[in-house]
């Protein structure tokens, strides 16, 4: 099937998402809440894009629109740069000194947000990619709570979680980096709790949380080897280049 | 005199909501004693029902008497024994206990000479008021489960779907999507096994209408979705029921098992070899879990967040299944599609939008009420004959139909046929049937300001645009109302408004900001008296409004004075009444007790 973005015509299979076949197309599309990890969400709805089949034209979020039918894209028309400046300066008055935000702001053209009181010590725009990815790992230690202008981010009650493993999923997909996570010697800290770090057996560097190794290795049901993500690719690297002889 | 009393063989009490709350229960269970200790020694033929809302909510607690077909209005227990002694025993009518109508300023016997009835074209809620929720007979009596019985042994499944889809039944919880339409979608299907769900979440402030039927009719609702569910082949219902509703919950907990036990739920139904049941499910509390796809979230265990629709819910709806769901109402509409067919359905109503709707008539209207009127018929009808007309013949401004994301439709639209197109184009909408009529003492900043801040509190905050924009834009209305606001701001408040109303997730989120563009689109005079004079025109909001005596006016009764709850007003030497403005609260006491209108209004600016 073949779809038109932007005047492009890009091949597409059916129930693929706009954003993908965008992406795959060098077609580029604002994204906050999108990780290519995690399933789309449309929450930030950065990404919408206007669809035109045949007369009736509508607005859609692409990260979550799956292609069905050949429609015809548009990423950039006026009126979606008009909406996502609007959508800009309400997360600039959410999170005023954010660096991901700022930046957008600085791509927009818009002035900082003095209209409107913030909370300066905000960085959190509730995309819910960190929920997302701790509902992935299979653990659900962090939701979204409460809702309307009261949401957020929180473990239950507000209490460092019984069942998080300090994996830092979380953290690793907030796109504003709003999840403080602290690596101090073999300590790290989290969600207000503090886990036991192990170190590779390679190269001794602290790499991952004795909880979260443990979780993993009952996961899979295997015996693993401490050794970090960069010793296990040099590892990998190692063994190619002998098989190969580069 | 006996022979009158014979007639008399059934009195129907309104247990609705507005009448339970006056102590409509007490007087059922006083009537009731009063004839069961009598009985044993006088010939009483009289039986004492509690029904579901007779819909006269203005003049409750209500009793009708039947066959004589005459009714009192607010009766109190007080009243039972004078009513067993004169009306139930000797025919006798109590003047008065019965309603005596404002505008043609006469005692009025029957519901039928009454305006509030007259227009009216009941359907959905047919049996509402007129049988007792708890009685299968009472329900059957009245031709209760004849459609089912239809359906299921003598009509195929396509017969049903065609049969609905010809009477142009559009969904009644506000988008008016074409009901056999999308049964006929999901009748496609191919996936099993699928789920019919019943919408009674309802949560708008000051509408009942669903609460009604599912306390006071809920059979009409069961016998709706086991048809549906036979037509698209489902054998799996959910009811859906706002958790606040404990009654409609008890009802129809009791209407479930009393269906199942007359077999026209659960396995093998009327002997047709077709299994289907319903269980109940109590509302997550939250207004967003109205919203259909939030609503299968919550009946999943997830929390109550909506999502996008690009794959509908006849394709993928409650756990990923085919899924029908349907408002209360529109359930209750299917048994009459069934039994009378569907061009005498379609007789009634406009083509667009045939049928009826219910709607909860309240505010500053004569008759509040709850009401069901043939669509296509207008809003001066439903506000002027129905209603009433403004309460204490005040002048009419608004009328907000479609609830927290409806809007304000003005005087000079009152003419508009109210159906589900004509409201969209008004830039409102029908909604589930919210009506709330609103007088010239009402600042319509305030309303847009009251309605924002409800969505700020319910909005899931899913998506930014909802979440973030409702925020911002209750920020505005209340710079607006405290006159901090500036010219620019009406600009930003109207580029706000737009971006969530075209990028917002859900539909709920998409009409949010309907209260503030309507309001700004029909009285952007009273935003400008707001912003430029700080000057609040009806009074309303307290920082930009001064209240003064006029000293021409004022005849010195010192009527204001003994009623000033801050005791601002005093009298001075020259015993000119006047308002101390450090201690006044604004609260306008002075206003309404004044005989001589000697209370004057102002803007902040223009007193000082």
């Amino acid at each position: 099937m073949q779809i038109i973005i932007d005047k492009v015509k890009c091949e597409a299979k059916l129930g693929e998402t706009l954003l993908t076949i965008a992406r795959r197309n060098n077609i580029h599309i604002p994204t906050l809440c999108h990780s290519d990890a995690l399933a789309g969400q449309g929450n930030c709805r950065m990404c919408m894009v206007e669809v035109s089949e045949g007369k009736t034209k509508k607005m859609v979020a692409s990260c979550i629109y799956p292609v069905t039918k050949s429609i015809e894209v548009i990423t950039n028309s006026e009126t979606l740069t008009k909406m996502r400046k609007t959508l800009v300066m309400l997360l600039s008055a959410r999170v005023p000194h954010n660096n991901t935000i700022l930046k957008l702001r600085q791509e927009y053209n818009l002035p900082p947000v003095t209209r409107f009181k913030s909370d300066d010590e905000e960085e959190c725009i509730l995309c819910g990619l960190c929920t997302r990815a701790c509902d992935e790992m299979g653990i659900s230690a962090i939701s979204t709570v409460n809702r309307g202008i009261n949401k957020k981010v929180s473990t239950p009650f507000e209490e460092p979680s019984t069942v998080c493993i300090g994996c830092g999923a979380c953290a690793h997909v907030c796109p504003t980096g709003a999840i403080k996570i602290e690596d101090i010697g073999e300590e790290r800290i989290i969600w207000e709790k503090s886990f036991e770090l192990l170190r590779c057996s390679n190269c001794g560097k602290p790499f991952i949380t004795r909880v979260g190794f443990e979780y993993i290795k009952n996961k899979i049901n295997t015996e693993i080897e401490t050794v970090c993500e960069n010793c296990r690719k040099d590892a990998i690297t190692k063994k190619l280049r002998d098989i190969y002889g580069f | 005199m006996k022979n009158q009393s014979m007639r008399i063989n059934k009195i129907l009490v309104c247990c609705g909501p507005g009448c339970l709350s006056n102590d409509s229960l007490d007087i059922y269970e006083a009537l009731k004693n009063k004839i069961e200790s009598d009985k044993p020694y006088i010939s009483i033929e009289t039986t004492v029902k509690a029904t579901g809302c007779h819909g006269f909510c203005e003049i409750g607690p209500l009793i009708k008497f039947l066959p004589l077909d005459f009714f009192y209005c607010n009766v109190k227990v007080s009243d039972v024994e004078e009513i067993y002694q004169k009306t139930i025993k000797n025919g006798e009518i109590i003047e008065r206990l019965l309603y005596h109508d404002q505008n043609s300023n006469q005692k009025i016997k029957s519901p039928e000479e009454a305006g509030f009835y007259k227009g009216q074209k009941k359907i959905a809620l047919r049996n509402v008021g007129e049988i007792d929720p708890l009685s299968i007979d009472d329900y059957m009596k009245r031709g209760g489960y004849k459609a089912l019985k239809k359906a299921l042994l003598k009509s195929t499944t396509e017969q049903i779907i065609s049969e609905v889809e010809e009477s142009g039944l559009r969904g009644r919880g506000g988008a008016g999507f074409p009901t056999g339409f999308k049964w006929r979608q999901c009748a496609q299907m191919q996936n099993f096994p699928k789920y019919i769900i019943c919408n009674g979440d309802e949560g708008d402030p000051g509408a009942f209408m669903d609460r009604s039927i599912l306390e006071g009719d809920p059979h009409s609702i069961i016998e709706g979705m086991v048809i549906g569910a036979y037509a698209v082949d489902s054998h799996s219902g959910f009811m859906y029921i706002r958790d606040e509703y404990f009654l409609a919950i008890k009802n129809m907990t009791k209407a479930l098992e009393q269906a199942r036990n007359y077999g026209y739920l659960g396995q093998d139904i009327l002997g047709s070899g077709y299994d289907f049941d319903i269980q109940i499910v109590r509302g997550g509390g939250a207004f967003v879990c109205g919203e259909s796809t939030a609503l299968m979230a919550s009946i999943e265990g997830r929390v109550g967040e909506p999502r996008a629709k690009y794959i509908r819910s006849v394709e993928k709806g409650l756990w990923d299944k085919p899924t029908v769901l349907n408002n209360v109402e529109t359930w209750a509409n299917i048994p009459v599609i069934i039994n009378e067919g569907a061009s005498r359905f379609k007789s009634i109503g406009t083509a667009q939008s045939p049928g009826t709707k219910v709607f909860s008539l309240v505010g500053k209207v004569k008759n509040t009420g709850l009401i069901e009127v043939p669509m296509g018929m207008t809003l001066r009808q439903i506000i002027y004959d129905i209603g009433g007309g403004i309460a204490l013949n005040k002048k009419f401004k608004a009328v907000q139909t479609g609830g927290p994301s409806g809007g304000c439709i003005p005087e000079q639209l009152l003419d508009l046929k109210v159906d589900f197109d004509s409201l969209d184009k008004a830039g409102s909408m029908m909604g589930s049937g919210g009506m709330i009529v609103m007088d010239e003492t009402t600042c319509m900043v305030d309303v847009a300001k009251y309605y924002l801040a409800f969505l700020s509190e319910e909005s899931c905050g899913k998506c930014v645009p909802c979440r973030e924009g409702i925020r911002r834009i209750l920020v505005i209305l209340e710079d607006i109302c405290n006159g901090r606001a500036q010219d620019e701001d009406l600009d930003l408040l109207i580029e706000i408004c737009e971006t969530v109303q075209a990028t917002a997730l859900c539909g709920l989120g998409k009409t949010a900001p309907n209260p503030v563009i309507t309001t700004i689109k029909y009285f952007k005079d009273e935003y400008i008296a707001h912003i430029r004079d700080k000057r609040c025109p009806a009074g309303v909001c307290k920082e930009l409004t001064i209240y003064s005596i006029d000293k021409d006016k004022c005849k010195s009764c010192g009527l204001c004075a003994k009623n000033c709850p801050s005791s601002a007003i005093k009298q001075e030497q020259s015993k000119i009444f006047t308002i101390d403005q450090t201690k006044c609260t604004k609260c306008g006491a002075c206003v309404d007790i004044c005989n001589f209108h000697a209370v004057k209004i102002g803007g902040a600016l223009a007193c000082r």
